[in-house]
């Protein structure tokens, strides 16, 4: 237990406080991380599950629950267009800057390497 | 009564075709075969609106948004920047989507109209809107619907559709949705490969223009590194092209003209 918490120490400590932040609130599977970096690279996308599971490649029934669980927690807007289900990247500046942050520091490898971590082991 | 400004494209040579431009809150297509310049004309299109005063949308079915940055950047568009500056949304989302936010009130496309004064739209392209349908009544109907909603919120649209015609020797006599599209549009632009002298040149016709006269010509265009520039028609340089004027005709037939 003592062992586990002190890796998870080397892994997760020297991470800026904004971004364990990010990933304690959004990141707890890389499907999500996956949608994540679609929604920053095609911040304008609004389509349906079935649509945005073709567009990254994924199965249909993973991303909806996915898409969903981002919707709860605020980072994308779910909006109901009569029989359709459509989602799109919040348009609350500050949510869309720190994700923008996220996925700049994932360009860094060390970064990188602790948010994998931190996804695999779940968060603290 | 003095009339309404025309939406220029930017593209030398095709606004003197169009008598100045499209007319304003108008739906013109833009047809042809893969790669032969249709969604760089529709580029050209709002990158000249955007940097003149009348902001536009991309709405795109097929390709992501990233490459439109990219390949708008190739001729020096910086389509980041003019998103930046609210002159420009490129929007990823799909026919059926976009339908039903048209049908809606308020829906987000009028929301960006209200909000950034947006007046042109590329919708690239219309050939996602058949896989909704089979029948094509139903897809007729369908398209009327979405071509009525971008005039109702003031928009000037050019719309892409494939053409399944590569170098004219591919005829598709049961096309029935192009017959179906040109009484839709307002415009209707074909863009061809013609084969002269075993070189593959680029082909501009301008087949309808509702409401307004236009050049009946059909004229080579280049894609350079500003984007289109049409040229002159290819009848007066039959000699200088291919040396072989009865080919040449006979390539613009296949090219155009569907056999029956």
């Amino acid at each position: 237990m003592e062992k586990d918490s002190l890796a998870n120490r080397a892994y997760t400590g020297d991470i800026d406080p904004d971004l364990l932040d990010f990933l304690n609130q959004y990141v707890d599977s890389f499907i999500k991380w996956d949608l994540m970096r679609f929604f920053f690279n095609n911040p304008h996308t609004i389509d349906t599950v079935d649509n945005i599971a073709r567009y990254a490649g994924r199965n249909q029934e993973t991303v909806g629950q996915e898409l969903a669980e981002l919707a709860e927690r605020g980072l994308l807007e779910e909006t109901h267009m009569g029989a359709l289900v459509v989602y799109a990247l919040s348009a609350d500046p500050e949510l869309r800057d720190r994700l923008a942050r996220f996925i700049q520091a994932s360009e860094d490898r060390q970064f990188r390497i602790r948010a994998i971590y931190h996804v695999i082991k779940g968060s603290y | 009564m003095q009339s309404e400004a025309r939406a220029l494209t930017g593209v030398p040579g095709l606004d003197q075709m169009l008598s100045g431009g499209f007319l304003p809150r108008t739906a013109n297509l833009v047809e042809g075969a893969p790669g032969c310049g249709k969604t760089t004309l529709g580029m050209q299109f709002i990158h000249y609106g955007a940097t003149h005063g009348e902001p536009g949308l991309i709405l795109t079915f097929e390709q992501f948004p990233e490459q439109y940055y990219r390949d708008a950047a190739g001729f020096g568009w910086d389509f980041r920047d003019l998103e930046q500056r609210r002159l420009l949304q490129v929007i990823m989302s799909s026919p059926e989507v976009t339908k039903a936010d048209l049908e809606r009130f308020n829906g987000r496309i009028s929301g960006l109209v209200n909000s950034m004064g947006v007046k042109r739209i590329l919708v690239d392209s219309l050939s996602q809107f058949e896989r909704l349908t089979d029948d094509p009544v139903e897809l007729r109907n369908l398209l009327h619907g979405f071509l009525n909603a971008l005039r109702r919120e003031g928009l000037t649209a050019l719309l892409t559709r494939e053409a399944y015609v590569l170098l004219g020797d591919e005829s598709h006599s049961d096309d029935e949705t192009e017959e179906n599209m040109s009484f839709l549009v307002d415009s209707y632009i074909m863009l061809r490969y013609v084969e002269i002298e075993s070189a593959i040149h680029r082909a501009i016709i301008v087949l309808k223009m509702r409401g307004s006269a236009h050049d009946t010509h059909i004229r080579q265009f280049d894609i350079g590194p500003d984007g289109l520039v049409v040229q002159a028609p290819f009848k007066g340089r039959e000699g200088i092209l291919s040396g072989t004027p009865q080919y040449m005709a006979e390539s613009f037939i296949k090219a155009f003209v569907r056999r029956g």
